[in-house]
């Protein structure tokens, strides 16, 4: 499953830190991002995965450490100019009051034309073509605020999808979605992934979730990466135990033979 | 011991409010056997210092009550506009039953304080009593309600002009009576309060935990209220109104350590009277003897805003989840631009009516040929003041609302508007008949300080909604304090400034609608570039910041405009108007959702409202005129009660 992509690393975090005041909320952290792959990180509440995320979409500056998007420091960027690498959903989508679904998704053309540039074709096929990549057409002309959870989740993700990114990053995505939705989004990212030749970072709480779409899996407790591997390698009781505090075991998938855990 | 470290600034203070009475006293001390003195010192100096002790009790335990059952720590008796309503239902009861004052001006008050209370908490009811908007709604309707004080002033002459002096808040005594009447309900106070300890504490809680544990939730909530509003109105009607003390003492009771429910109902009334104590000792140190210039209360409302600004960020306040709670959805217009022209039509029709159409002597004309030619250098220079400056209150309403993601936000909450008429202030002191460069200039000025000390308060926050507005709150109740001050002492420049409160365009002349039509001009057409970043600022900052919006920078440029705007508005219509909260919702509702249309449609849609209030308040009344902002906030009232009731429906 390592053959796919082109698994050039794309961001690279180096010792990151990030204190809140006194608390030290990630002890240094090491990891790094290949294109074509989707990451999920999981952990327990509190365990510094959605600081993780936010410092990789620059929404916080680490404490210490360094964070490189092609081997530049995150910092030396622009604004602009990042939003044009990275894109960032965050874990509770804002209420898009009046707006409709194309504009919201038009938003995502921004790091491109800026304040005052002129949307040009370009800027408009690229809506389009997120539209009906998230099989959003039929609802491009309806207000966001009156979709259903999921659809209005597509609705970001095309947003993400029209800013042209080439590292998408999902704070818990599915949290507020029922199961057939949560699958459709995960699997809508995975395919994503796959053909943009994309990184994609996504927090999770599921674990079987997790275990079933992503590529890898990065295991977070009290701010350090305690195990990171494929599902296969990280879905085993002792690992789950350690995380969580619970003992847990596993079967295999019927169809696929995945690890699916639950609570012993 | 860390109790010790907190206590010992308190015991501080105390003695020096105590040390401050020791020199009034051994000012007023009798020489010999001096009857008058020793009058002077019974009736006078004695009951003044006990009344600044129990209003300042008073004010602590009404604020903490406030503060304890809607869950907000900004909650006082001025900021819910419980003194505002109070005095604007004496003013009326004076003018208009006499008698209901001869019975009781404590019930008086009470009723105003009550229909201010329960106006905001009708506002607010369907956003959950969400803190943010309940100051909001307190702010308009305290604005509103001392716009109508003002108004009822201004046209009774020197018969009221007695109210506002005690709308500042004077300690001044005469007799024991205030003190007994204050001391009773604050001794009522604090029995029901420590009998209520119970289900106070419950309802610090949130609803659903206060009703699972079996309070009856709004009976109860209710009853605090009420009582503590009694509290409140009884020493408006005693002393008149002082502001911040009843902010300021629960929350110095909490930073000084109180932390349980008990322990804050001792603090907060002790920190209270230690706090108007010391005020007022030094407010009578610096008029000297016999000197009663500056009211208490408006130095407790100087002193108050800077540490309201001071106190915000150390509360942890805004856990409350509903900031960006939406309005109902609006619809879209099919085609924005027709619907821009419709606006537009609607602006240049209203401005054909208010240039020919008026009432005059012989009833209703509509003027032509010399009589036009006459009529039109009045009436065009007020057309043009009023539509800009309704342009200019509306753009900024669309840009502090979109920045904010508040829909209760309007220009108003920015403190510019009040900033200005501060700096009007300073000017008419120094000079009563300061020419219009002048008034002008310092009405420039004060804004400018204010725009710069929002700046500065909001940059601390990365120009956040929550401190943009509780910030420009803040200054707003300071700036409205100095004015208050000012006004209270009843010379000419009082009625100059009585009248710029309430907003008036009778004197416009065509250098002022030069000047306003040059600045619409100078800022509306910078506004127009900023429409990408109004189209993702209500998406909040994350959003903002991973589309690549510059943030800071953004946030800094659209603040900066809309406070411009206002105050420039300010100048020219007073610093209300309700056109720069109204004009934005009416552009929504006409389905002009995107920024550009939204700022577009709310700019022709302000003007042509402010048009609109201009000659209606020319003409309702004629041959008197009266106030536009005043008038135009009268129309926009009962629109934002209705706006408000239809509320937000919940997000599935």
């Amino acid at each position: 499953m390592t053959e796919r992509g082109t698994m050039e690393t794309l961001l690279a975090l180096e010792d990151v830190t990030f204190s809140a005041g006194s608390v030290s909320i990630l002890k240094p952290v090491s990891l790094d991002l290949v294109r074509g792959r989707m990451t999920g990180i999981i952990g327990p509440n509190g365990s510094g995965k959605s600081s993780l995320v936010r410092l990789v979409a620059r929404q916080q500056k680490p404490t210490s450490g360094t964070i490189r998007l092609d081997g530049r420091p995150l910092d030396g960027f622009g604004e602009r100019e990042l939003a044009r690498r990275i894109a960032y959903m965050p874990q509770f989508t804002p209420p898009a009051e009046g707006m409709t679904v194309r504009e919201l998704v038009a938003l995502g053309r921004f790091p491109w034309h800026g304040a005052l540039g002129r949307f040009s074709g370009v800027d408009a096929e690229k809506v389009e073509t997120a539209l009906e990549r998230t099989e959003l057409m039929r609802f491009a002309d309806r207000l966001v605020d009156s979709l259903s959870g999921g659809e209005r989740q597509r609705a970001w993700l095309a947003m993400m999808l029209a800013q042209d990114a080439s590292c998408l990053i999902l704070d818990e995505p599915t949290s507020a979605l029922d199961i057939a939705h949560q699958a459709d989004m995960l699997a809508l990212v995975r395919d994503l992934t796959r053909e943009r030749d994309l990184a994609a970072l996504v927090v999770l709480h599921d674990i079987n979730m997790a275990a079933r779409y992503c590529d890898e899996l990065v295991a977070l407790k009290d701010g350090r990466i305690v195990a990171r591997g494929a599902p296969d390698a990280i879905v085993v009781p002792e690992t789950l135990a350690a995380l969580y505090g619970l003992p847990m075991g596993i079967i295999p998938h019927p169809a696929t033979g995945q690890p699916l855990s639950y609570v012993a | 011991m860390k109790g010790q470290r907190i206590l010992l600034p308190w015991a501080g203070l105390g003695l020096l409010a105590a040390m401050l009475f020791a020199m009034e006293l051994r000012a007023a001390w009798p020489q010999g056997d001096d009857a008058l003195q020793w009058i002077i010192l019974q009736n006078a100096v004695l009951p003044r210092a006990v009344v600044a002790i129990l209003a300042g009790a008073a004010l602590g335990l009404a604020g903490l009550l406030l503060q304890r059952v809607l869950r907000n720590a900004l909650a006082e008796p001025s900021t819910l506009g419980i003194s505002a309503g109070a005095q604007l239902a004496m003013a009326t009861a004076t003018l208009y039953a006499p008698a209901l004052m001869g019975w009781s001006v404590g019930f008086v008050a009470f009723a105003g304080g009550i229909a201010a209370v329960a106006i905001i908490l009708a506002l607010t009811w369907r956003r959950g009593l969400e803190p943010v908007s309940v100051v909001l709604a307190g702010m308009m309707v305290a604005l509103t309600a001392n716009a109508a004080s003002a108004a009822l002033i201004l046209a009774n002459g020197d018969y009221l002009f007695s109210l506002f002096i005690w709308g500042g808040g004077s300690l001044v005594q005469q007799s024991w009576d205030p003190a007994i009447a204050i001391g009773s309900r604050l001794a009522i106070g604090l029995a029901a309060a420590i009998l209520l300890l119970r289900p106070l504490g419950i309802l610090g809680l949130d609803d659903a935990s206060a009703r699972s544990l079996g309070v009856a939730l709004h009976a109860s909530r209710f009853a605090i209220v009420a009582l503590a509003v009694w509290i409140a109105t009884t020493v408006a009607a005693e002393v008149g109104i002082i502001g911040f003390v009843g902010l300021a003492a629960p929350a110095l009771a909490t930073l000084s350590g109180a932390r349980t429910l008990r322990q804050r109902i001792v603090a907060a009334p002790l920190i209270g009277a230690i706090l108007l104590w010391v005020t007022d000792g030094l407010v009578q140190l610096a008029s000297g003897a016999g000197g009663e210039r500056l009211p208490t209360g408006a130095a407790t409302a100087l002193l108050g805003g800077p540490l309201l600004l001071w106190i915000l960020p150390r509360l942890r306040m805004m856990e409350w989840p509903s900031l960006t709670t939406p309005m109902a959805a609006s619809r879209r217009a099919a085609r924005p631009v027709a619907m821009l022209l419709v606006t537009l039509v609607a602006l240049i029709f209203a401005m054909v009516v208010a240039l020919f159409a008026g009432s005059g002597p012989y009833g209703w004309t509509i003027a032509t040929g010399d009589l036009l030619a006459d009529l039109s250098q009045w009436r065009i220079p007020r057309i043009v003041v009023a539509a800009a400056a309704g342009a200019m209150l509306a753009a900024a309403g669309v840009m502090v609302q979109r920045l904010t993601g508040n829909p209760l936000a309007s220009p108003e909450v920015l403190g510019v508007g009040t900033g200005a008429g501060a700096g009007l202030t300073a000017v008419l002191l120094i000079n009563a008949t300061a020419g219009l460069f002048w008034q002008i200039a310092g009405a420039a000025a004060g804004a400018l300080g204010a725009l710069l000390l929002i700046l500065g308060v909001a940059a601390r926050g990365k120009f956040g909604p929550e401190r943009l507005l509780l910030g420009g709150v803040a200054i707003g109740a300071a700036a409205s304090a100095i004015i208050t001050a000012v006004v209270a002492m009843g010379t000419t420049t009082s009625y100059t400034l009585l009248t710029w409160l309430t907003g008036s365009t009778a004197q416009a002349d065509a250098t002022q609608a030069f000047t306003a039509l040059t600045l619409m001009a100078v800022l509306i057409t910078p506004a127009l570039l900023t429409v990408r970043w109004l189209d993702i600022l209500p998406l909040g900052g994350e959003t903002a910041k991973s589309l690549g919006v510059p943030l800071i920078r953004a946030r800094f440029l659209v603040v900066l405009l809309a406070a411009l705007m206002t105050a420039s508005a300010a100048m020219f219509v007073g610093p209300l108007s309700f056109i720069g909260l109204i004009a934005p919702h009416l552009a929504r509702l006409l389905g002009l959702g995107r920024a550009r249309d939204h700022l577009i449609g709310a700019v022709l849609l302000g003007a042509a409202l402010m048009v609109v209030s201009d000659w209606l308040a020319r003409m309702v009344a004629f041959p008197y005129q009266l106030p536009v902002g005043l008038f135009a906030s009268l129309i926009g009232g009962p629109y934002l009660v209705y706006l408000l009731s239809r509320g937000a429906h919940q997000r599935g």
